[in-house]
């Protein structure tokens, strides 16, 4: 008892002497627990692999503190509060939901703190007028606009939604209705479904009563085979669309053939190998699966592990241009200058999307960071 | 909504309430017996789904392990208990039954893993591999204190389905699991089809729950449970101990718990912290049925998977709030039916 | 602060029913002027907090305040009122929405987005409350379960609250053209309401409406045999833990300026009841401190578990929270406060000084007809248990109503008080017509009743058990009970609960509890309680069951001198020997109908009686 207190207290001069550091400190907030776990913890691999792949810049090495949120938007904005105030982190980095990165934006905004959201969320400017928050995924816009380009290419016309009743099937859902305004197709309902529901016969048919030429799947992961099951069980035939959080080992297997020849819309990492020579996401592609293996031992199949990585990329990127500005980490100065330097990041090639930001806008990814692909036998295809 | 869909619904309706049948009259067994409502009870049926996944895909399933953790805290408390009344000659049972039997289990499915069997005896292992958790569970966590009020045994059931739901994710994973179907047959009445999976699940429900009817009217030891629900006081006058009557509790209430498991995830996806919904949903069933009657409770669970069945078709969205929204009006005829005895103090 | 309100957060602190473990060692307690001082001091340091501490310990202060308001309404709801909701996030997460929805969607003051949560939630609770607060038990417990689901589904899917992403961008709160943004100025609003709650809620519990509430526990029958509308109560108190739960939610989302639907599901609806157990639910200042005990916990788990265990999986970090909070339970079930409150030093008492006495009604003119029972009839299924009994009882007189084991006594108290309903005949009270009254109206009447399985409350003190008598004679309502807006009626009716006491023996300790005395004294103590409803009409159950020699000889003085002050006294009993002695007149009943009525002498050498009496035992 007695050596273990001297060690605590060793520990807690150590911690003392801290602050003459110029590490630079990450905070890091995922979801090990709760619903939104399935895709946390394949942040988390992904973070891993990040730090593994780039450990310091300039010179100085990086620090990674994380945490969980247990899925919870308030354990969310308690722990980014615990981040900065406690740990004096330079940047946060989160979190697996939409709603608990929101959680984070807001608390970064007050305590004036960059952050890099791995979720789909739209920052707004603060009162003040600037932003401390830029969001590193495709918008879903972007994304299900490649859905409802290829709809009108395929000639499909009215179009069915199934998705989650959460903040991702509101998403995907808005994000494909706004290609109504091109008069090209309608959806003709918008059926919603729990992660825990047994059962999806009474949506689908609803949904099929209303004759559609396609479907669009608007569930993540396992639970997304969900709804193309039952459409196989009840003899549907017409095409299937998909959202990028389909994109998952679990789903391919659970759906087995009633998934068969679905398209949708993910960024170009998950068909690395199949990317033409020359393409701009190969290279950091093939680095981050590598990485990827290195540090977790199990290949790379998902997006999410890949946002993580793209976050550290931009973050690493910012970073060497800040610390070029004389400020030090650990200090407003820097954490201030490592914003600016964040949102002026310009054609950053990632694993997902070429990376550009201004003040203006907290989206920085264009259409060239959506790929689509198509399930067959098993395996996504790159279907340009 | 035209005939085929209502049948369409009704036939989905009347599978999902089949299972929450199976779980329901666990529950309500299990509360009889020993006053706790088994919030954790889902975990069980979920810990099963999952466990046969495991086995499918020929991993070693984290049952087993946890088998063994629980069963060597429940023995060590098992034990000291004995010890510290002086009861050393009970030691040995002690030890075969909280040790020997659970880790003969664990052991035994560790073994089968990774070899490709047939698919009835993976079922069996599974169920199997779950059966002893809850009557260890209990000496552990519900025995210390056995005497509390219904409420705080509640509130404690709670607290140990979070840390079942933790221990589910650190053992199977976030992802969710489907298993392969027990039978590809498919049934056609009319214009309908029915799934052979969905016969399956509705012809085992029914069966078991025959089973268990039979064992509480023609048995001993179905006839002493019955004793001990409805009088602790006076079951241990004729010599039935509540504690080993729990114990039985929570083994057939863990074996339908399992059973239901086993036969839902080949039709869902199930989840490591699927179990909280699955078990209310049961739950909301058992309350329908009072939580002392049987047929009642199965009549609850029934109508709670149809309700739930068209209440996705009407408005998906709202499918829970319509669900636990029509419990309240059952709770009030239920208190205003059931004329309560006065003198619910609760000092 | 004045004195008055100073010694309610004492109450506060050491436990709200005012009483404390060690109320009877209250001699050798703290001076009010050392406990007022401690007082100050407390909240000095807290108030000092900011300016020392680092800022992530006043973020966790923060939440700390706003849970331990939503716990405050679940220890008033739950400790005191027993009944058990897990539906207090879900009037968290309406008054958040209720105030994000105002202020960002229309631009309002957060002050009105303050009023407005108030006034949703409230009208929420007094609908959801009115529909579900007749269950019963455990049935209650899962209705909230029921109805709490499904108002936290609603929020993501009702149209305009932004679905399942929320609200983001709501306002902080400005105090005139002060800025509440930001950690420390929130520290400091967080923690006034945290303690003018504390303060108003102690205060409550200490006047005519929190006693009444504090009976709810005691069951229906006890608060209406005391002229208490037990459901009306249990209203109020559902409203007002709701509006706690409102506070709570008001603060959370000014302070996150953000909401969603996650945060007020049936998880943390679980984690607000914890937090009124661990912290001891029958004690104010248990909210706070089982918040607090949460709080640290789940931050204590998060640091310093990743160090104990390097390498174990974070997932793991839930199942320590759970197993620690079971262990908890298994060894506390009472909560911290309690037991730390037995090593806190106590304050003295002083007894309440004689004050004017409360108005008494109009007794009746000494042999006047007071209670006329008119062939009244009850049965069971096919079971008649009083078959057309008629007697008359007359101002001043002491009656006994005897006879042996299921003559059908008990029935006839029942009816006469209106626990249970007459079949068939009448019974009517000073001219007026009882019979179809509920028990409370009864009550308010004039008829005053003991039980013969004493119903005190063991908790509380042995004043207090005796002003829970005097609560139809008093008026202060909910609002002057939290404000104090009525202390001369309260010390009117102290002073009157004392002397009651003096006058039953029990004068010398106030401030026991009522659990700590003697059958016999418990038996004084309840006719005291009936004395402080200034009955026209004493009717007694079995008051002599259990007592020694002596203590009956006292009890039948006592009975004698209320009949000198022209009281009427209407004994059921059992035992002849005590009611031969006391009695005016005897009426006897057997197998539901009366047998015999007269003066003791009479009775005693009726045949009939000695046949009912002795036939049984030969």
């Amino acid at each position: 008892m007695k050596r273990f207190l001297r060690y605590t207290m060793l520990g807690g001069a150590l911690l003392a002497a801290l602050p003459a550091r110029a590490e630079i400190t990450v905070g890091f907030v995922t979801s090990l627990s709760g619903p939104a776990s399935s895709i946390g913890i394949l942040y988390s691999n992904g973070i891993k692999a990040a730090h593994l792949y780039r450990d310091a810049v300039a010179g100085e090495t990086i620090r990674l503190i994380q945490l969980d949120d247990g899925s919870d938007p308030s354990a969310a904005t308690r722990n980014a509060r615990k981040l900065v105030e406690e740990n004096k982190v330079d940047i946060l980095i989160g979190t697996s939901s939409a709603p608990s990165s929101l959680a984070m934006a807001a608390v970064a905004a007050e305590l004036k703190v960059p952050m890099i959201a791995i979720s789909p969320i739209n920052v707004e400017a603060s009162q003040s007028g600037d932003r401390w928050a830029i969001c590193v995924p495709q918008t879903p816009a972007l994304m299900m606009k490649a859905v409802t380009d290829r709809m009108a290419k395929n000639g499909t016309k009215k179009v069915g939604y199934i998705g989650f009743s959460d903040a991702w099937g509101d998403l995907v859902y808005n994000g494909a209705k706004a290609a109504e305004a091109g008069g090209h197709l309608a959806f003709t309902t918008d059926q919603r479904y729990t992660r825990t529901d047994s059962s999806v016969t009474g949506q689908i048919l609803k949904v099929l009563a209303t004759k559609p030429d396609g479907v669009l799947d608007g569930g993540s992961a396992t639970q997304g085979a969900l709804p193309l099951l039952a459409l196989q069980e009840r003899g549907y035939k017409g095409r299937l669309y998909g959202n990028p959080a389909l994109v998952n080992a679990d789903f391919i297997r659970v759906a087995g053939k009633s998934a068969e020849g679905i398209e949708l819309p993910t960024g170009p990492v998950i068909v690395a190998e199949q990317l033409p020579e020359g393409h701009f996401a190969k290279a950091p592609s093939l680095a981050f699966r590598d990485a990827y293996q290195k540090a977790n031992g199990t290949p790379s199949t998902d997006s999410f592990s890949a946002y993580a990585f793209d976050a550290w990329l931009i973050m690493t990127d910012a970073s060497k241009r800040a610390m070029a500005a004389e400020a030090k980490p650990g200090t407003p100065g820097f954490r201030r200058a490592l914003n600016e330097a964040i949102f002026s990041t310009k054609e950053l090639p990632g694993t997902e999307a070429v990376y550009s930001y201004t003040p203006a806008s907290s989206f920085g990814v264009d259409a060239r960071g959506v790929v689509m692909v198509r399930l067959q036998g098993g395996t996504w295809i790159y279907a340009p | 909504m035209d005939l085929d869909i209502a049948t369409l619904l009704m036939v989905d309706g009347i599978t999902t309430g089949a299972v929450y049948v199976l779980l329901a009259i666990g529950m309500v067994l299990i509360f009889t017996v020993t006053r706790v409502i088994f919030v954790p009870f889902g975990d069980i049926a979920v810990y099963a789904a999952l466990t046969l996944s495991a086995l499918e895909a020929k991993h070693a399933p984290g049952t087993a392990a946890l088998v063994a953790a629980v069963a060597a805290v429940a023995t060590l408390m098992e034990v000291t208990s004995l010890l510290r009344h002086g009861k050393a000659r009970a030691v040995p049972r002690a030890l075969a039954f909280y040790l020997a039997l659970p880790l003969a289990v664990s052991g035994t499915v560790w073994a089968a893993s990774g070899t490709d069997w047939p698919m009835p005896v993976r079922i069996a292992l599974a169920i199997v591999a779950v059966l002893p958790l809850a009557p260890l569970l209990d000496r552990i966590v519900f025995r210390p204190v056995a005497d509390a009020s219904v409420l705080l045994l509640m509130i404690i059931a709670v607290a140990l389905h979070f840390a079942l739901a933790g221990i589910g994710l650190l053992c199977f994973g976030a992802e969710g699991v489907r298993t392969q179907p027990l039978t590809e047959a498919a049934l056609t009445f009319g214009d309908v089809l029915v799934s052979g999976q969905t016969a399956l699940i509705v012809v085992a429900a029914a069966s078991f729950s025959l089973l268990l009817f039979l064992f509480f009217n023609h048995t001993l030891t179905g006839k002493a449970l019955h004793a001990t629900a409805v009088n602790r006081l006076g079951a241990r006058l004729v010599a039935i101990r509540p504690e080993r009557a729990g114990t039985i509790a929570y083994l057939i209430g863990s074996l339908l718990a399992a059973i239901s498991g086993v036969l839902i995830a080949p039709v869902t996806t199930i989840f490591y912290d699927s179990g909280f919904l699955l078990g209310l949903f049961a739950f909301v069933g058992a309350i329908i049925g009072g939580l002392t009657n049987y047929p009642g409770t199965a009549l609850g669970a029934l109508l709670v998977g149809l309700l739930g069945s068209y209440a996705s078709f009407f408005s998906s969205s709202f499918k829970e709030v319509i669900v636990f929204a029509a419990l309240v009006p059952v709770l009030l005829w239920r208190s205003i039916a059931t004329t309560h005895s006065e003198e619910e103090i609760e000092e | 602060m004045s004195s008055s309100s100073l010694s309610t957060v004492r109450d506060a602190v050491a436990g709200g029913g005012g009483s404390t473990a060690a109320a009877s060692r209250d001699s050798a307690g703290l001076s009010p002027a050392a406990y007022r001082l401690g007082v100050i001091a407390a909240v000095a340091l807290l108030a000092l907090a900011p300016l020392v501490v680092q800022s992530f310990t006043v973020t966790l202060l923060n939440y700390i305040g706003v849970y331990s308001l939503a716990a405050l309404g679940l220890v008033l709801l739950t400790g005191i009122g027993g009944m058990v909701s897990f539906g207090q996030a879900a009037f968290v997460g309406v008054a958040a929405y209720a105030t994000a929805w105002l202020t960002t969607r229309h631009a309002a003051s957060p002050w009105l987005g303050l009023a407005f949560a108030l006034v949703v939630t409230g009208l929420l609770a007094l609908v959801l409350g009115a529909l579900t607060l007749r269950l019963k038990g455990h049935f209650l417990s899962l209705g909230t379960l029921a109805w709490g689901l499904s108002i936290s589904f609603l929020f993501g899917t009702v149209e305009g609250l932004g679905n399942f992403n929320g609200i983001s961008q709501i306002p902080p709160v400005s105090l005139g053209p002060v800025l509440l943004a930001g950690t420390v100025p929130m520290f400091y609003l967080i923690w006034s309401v945290v303690a003018l709650s504390l303060l108003l809620a102690a205060n409550l519990l200490r006047s005519r409406m929190g006693r009444a509430m504090r009976v709810l526990r005691g069951g229906n029958i006890l608060a209406e045999s005391l002229g208490i509308d037990a459901f009306r109560i249990r209203l109020a108190l559902f409203v007002i833990a709701a509006l706690l739960a409102a506070l709570s939610g008001w603060l959370e989302a000014h302070l996150s300026r953000y909401v969603s639907p996650t945060p007020y599901g049936a998880g943390p609806g679980i984690e607000y009841l914890m937090m009124a157990i661990i912290g001891g639910s029958g004690t104010l200042f248990g909210a706070v401190v089982g918040a607090a005990v949460i709080a640290l916990l789940k931050n204590a788990v998060q640091d310093w578990f990743p160090v104990l265990f390097p390498g174990a999986p974070g997932q793991l970090q839930v199942v320590a929270f759970a197993t620690l909070f079971i262990l908890f339970l298994q060894r506390s079930r009472d909560g911290l406060v309690p037991a730390l409150a037995r090593f806190l030093p106590t304050v003295r008492r002083s007894v309440p000084p004689p004050a004017a006495p409360l108005a008494r009604r109009a007794q009746p003119t000494r042999g006047e007809v007071l209670l006329s029972v008119d062939g009244v009839q009850r049965r069971f299924g096919g079971l008649v248990a009083v078959n057309g009994v008629s007697f008359d009882v007359r101002a001043g007189e002491i009656v006994a109503l005897i006879g042996p084991n299921g003559a059908g006594k008990s029935t006839m108290f029942n009816l006469l008080t209106g626990a249970l309903k007459v079949n068939r005949g009448r019974v009517i009270f000073a001219g007026e017509e009882i019979s179809s009254l509920p028990q409370r109206a009864i009550a308010r009447a004039g008829i005053a009743r003991t039980f013969q399985h004493l119903k005190l409350r063991p908790h509380m003190t042995l004043l207090d058990n005796v002003l829970l008598g005097a609560h139809p004679r008093l008026e202060a309502g909910l609002v002057a009970g939290a404000l104090t807006l009525r202390r001369d009626e309260e010390a009117r009716a102290r002073a009157e609960a004392m002397r009651l006491l003096e006058r039953v023996g029990l004068g010398d300790r106030p401030f026991e509890r009522a659990g700590n005395l003697p059958l016999g004294n418990q038996r004084v103590l309840e006719i005291a309680r009936a004395l402080a409803a200034d009955p026209a009409l004493l009717v007694l159950d079995e008051p002599a069951a259990g007592l020694r020699r002596q203590e009956k000889t006292a009890l039948a003085d006592l009975l004698r001198s209320l009949r000198a002050e022209n009281l009427t006294v209407l004994l059921v009993e059992h035992d002849m020997e005590f009611v031969m002695g006391l009695c005016d007149r005897i009426v006897v009943m057997d197998f539901g109908s009366k047998i015999a009525e007269g003066r003791p002498e009479a009775i005693r050498n009726d045949a009939r009686v000695q046949e009912a009496y002795l036939g049984g035992v030969v």
